[in-house]
């Protein structure tokens, strides 16, 4: 064991010291690395940037179709095959477009009653 | 050495943890020698020292927010130099054991005998070989002269843990310089 005891003899003279520019050479690392870290993607962990980056993407293009496309009217099968059954003057109740006045809808409904 | 006598200015910490950038530069000057004497004991090279010393202040100024002025700020600073190397010295041991297992054999390996070393080469040899966890308390107890309550301190154990480690590393040592020319694990 007299080896060892030597050896750590000898370990306790053996220190290095900082130069005069480790100072200036951490400041640089530091500052390198601030600039780096100010962005919004570093809060992100790596494995998750394209996926989300892929979603995003798929979200602005769903916006802009729907903002800059022209709404169709919408029309189905079943629309225009219950279209034929029914009564013209009751059609404003299915059929959002072509309301009639609020007057004309109070007589339409009135008369069958007077009819009656 | 104790960190725990270290003087130090609170207000230095304070400015720091503000983002003040010349306070950064004055710790780094004031600590840049403990951190580096701190490192050299478990490494040999003034380059890995170098890289290590960096790496230390760069995860301090990280988590600068975590200090509390008025605690022992040299204290937390060998923590984290010591928990540094450690990480290091874990990947350094994994590296080589990966090159033992799966690298090339050594050329000529068995035509020219390797040069015997001398006591102290051993020793150092040894000391190599043992596992950080066992190396780092035996070091900062033997090399750098910390009481077993300090070590605990600055490894984050209990000083019961800190004995068991020093005991075992010890006995590695005695094996591995008495029983089988140091290469027994």
């Amino acid at each position: 064991m007299r080896g060892l005891r030597d050896f750590f003899d000898a370990e306790r003279k053996r220190v290095y010291q900082p130069d005069a520019y480790f100072t200036q050479r951490v400041m640089a690392r530091l500052n390198e690395r601030t600039s780096q870290e100010s962005g919004v993607w570093d809060f992100i962990p790596i494995s998750t940037r394209p996926v989300l980056a892929l979603a995003l993407m798929l979200i602005v293009c769903f916006v802009a179709v729907q903002t800059f496309m022209p709404q169709m009217p919408q029309r189905g099968i079943v629309e225009s095959f219950l279209e034929s059954e029914q009564n013209p003057a009751w059609s404003f109740l299915y059929n959002g477009t072509d309301v009639p006045s609020r007057q004309d809808v109070m007589q339409q409904l009135i008369a069958p009653e007077d009819q009656q | 050495m104790t960190y725990g006598t270290m003087e130090f200015d609170r207000e230095l910490i304070v400015r720091a943890q503000a983002g003040d950038r010349s306070a950064h530069e004055a710790i780094v000057a004031q600590f840049s020698s403990m951190v580096f004497r701190l490192v050299s004991r478990f490494f040999r090279t003034r380059e890995d020292v170098e890289d290590i010393a960096q790496d230390v202040f760069l995860k301090l100024f990280a988590r600068i927010d975590q200090v509390h002025p008025d605690e022992n700020f040299p204290g937390w600073l060998a923590r984290v130099t010591v928990n540094t190397c450690y990480d290091e010295l874990r990947k350094t041991r994994r590296r080589k054991i990966a090159l033992e297992t799966y690298g090339p054999e050594m050329a000529g390996g068995q035509s020219v005998a390797p040069q015997e070393p001398d006591s102290m080469g051993k020793a150092r040899l040894a000391l190599q070989r043992l596992d950080p966890k066992l190396r780092i308390p035996l070091v900062l107890k033997e090399v750098e002269e910390l009481s077993v309550e300090e070590i605990a301190k600055t490894m984050g154990l209990t000083q019961t843990n800190v004995k068991v480690r020093l005991f075992r590393a010890r006995k590695k040592l005695q094996t591995m310089l008495g029983g089988s020319e140091g290469h027994s694990k």
